[in-house]
């Protein structure tokens, strides 16, 4: 049952037009509904969980959502990549 | 050793107006180090046309010639064609079973690419059988690897540096961190032995968000899974260095 309402909201985030989030994991925790995964943005953040509020659980939301790292230049260096050894 | 060919990489940068700002300053004055930059898939959120106008207005930014292939997400709004037709206005080259060349200070770069499809690894793929639904969408993954074989068959050997860029993985490596039960919805062996079959020097994909940076295929060509947040930075950089001359 619980097994089944997380998979129905984690379905819902990902087709929702507002989210479309496919990485998103919902669990359920006794009281609590954990939502996990990670977002580009706080904004995007913030609709995941008002549509998860949309659905009437009677469950604490709890929201675990990690923002991804805003880019930095470049990354560490560069990676050299040499001719495979092929005969 | 001769001077490498600097190929820089970033895939499912998701961009929608609420990330504008985000790539554009990192991008300017990449020319420095970097011939080229690749993207792979996912360009956009939902595949609108203003959010694909954000993705032309960061990577624009770039000052070295921009390649990119479509991902899954940017065909959710079935823009796709104008979606494509826009990034090529902005000078962008949009490959989908296509290829193209440049040439670069330290040799001609070659790239060939193909969104992909899913489909799956070996003993554990989608099989051409049973219903006409299982059927299309086995078909369609072999399909995709057909016509990524074909636009590197296409580059022959001219290029210094041939790379092969995908949107879905070829190899299963860079797939580690995804829960197994999806990698058929990742990636397709097809394309990794289209890869192993046409001399290619580096294969870059994305859609694995939260898989590894690094693998290889069968034959020994490297694989990078340059989403987002897998290498966490605006791109990473690649020097290959050309095979004739090694
Ligand atoms: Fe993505
Ligand atoms: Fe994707």
């Amino acid at each position: 049952m619980n097994e089944q309402l997380a998979r129905d909201l984690e379905r819902d985030i990902a087709t929702d037009p507002r989210t479309n989030e496919l990485g998103i994991r919902v669990q359920v925790r006794g009281d609590h509904l954990v939502v996990s995964g990670e977002v580009a943005s706080e904004e995007r953040r913030a609709t995941v969980i008002e549509v998860v509020r949309e659905h009437d659980t009677g469950l604490e939301i709890v929201d675990h959502i990690m923002l991804s790292a805003e880019p930095g230049p470049g990354g560490p260096g560069h990676e050299q990549i040499e001719p495979p050894q092929r005969s | 050793m001769p001077d490498p060919i600097r190929v820089a990489a970033v895939g499912d940068v998701h961009l929608a107006d609420d990330l504008r700002g985000r790539y554009a300053p990192l991008l300017e004055g990449i020319s420095e180090e970097a011939d080229a930059l690749l993207v792979a898939g996912d360009l956009t959120q939902h595949g609108t046309l203003e959010e694909a106008e954000a993705f032309a207005d960061e990577f624009g930014a770039a000052d070295v010639p921009v390649l990119v292939v479509l991902g899954n997400h940017d065909y959710h709004s079935g823009a796709e064609r104008d979606i494509t037709r826009l990034l090529e206005d902005r000078g962008m080259t949009v490959l989908e079973g296509t290829s193209t060349t440049l040439d670069t200070d330290a040799g001609r770069l070659g790239v060939a690419g193909v969104k992909g499809f899913c489909l799956g690894f070996l003993g554990r793929s989608a099989a051409d059988f049973g219903e006409p639904q299982m059927k299309a969408f086995t078909s369609h993954g072999i399909e995709t690897a057909d016509v990524l074989r074909k636009a590197l068959d296409d580059l022959g050997d001219e290029p210094d540096v041939t790379v092969a860029l995908s949107h879905f993985a070829p190899v299963d490596e860079t797939l580690v961190g995804e829960p197994k039960e999806i990698w058929p919805f990742l990636g397709n062996y097809r394309l990794g032995e289209a890869i192993d079959e046409t001399g290619v020097d580096l294969a870059l994909h994305g859609h694995a968000h939260a898989g590894r940076e690094k693998g290889l295929t069968p034959a020994g060509v490297p694989v990078r899974n340059v989403a987002q947040p897998v290498i966490q930075a605006a791109f990473r950089v690649y020097d290959v260095v050309p095979r004739r001359s090694a």
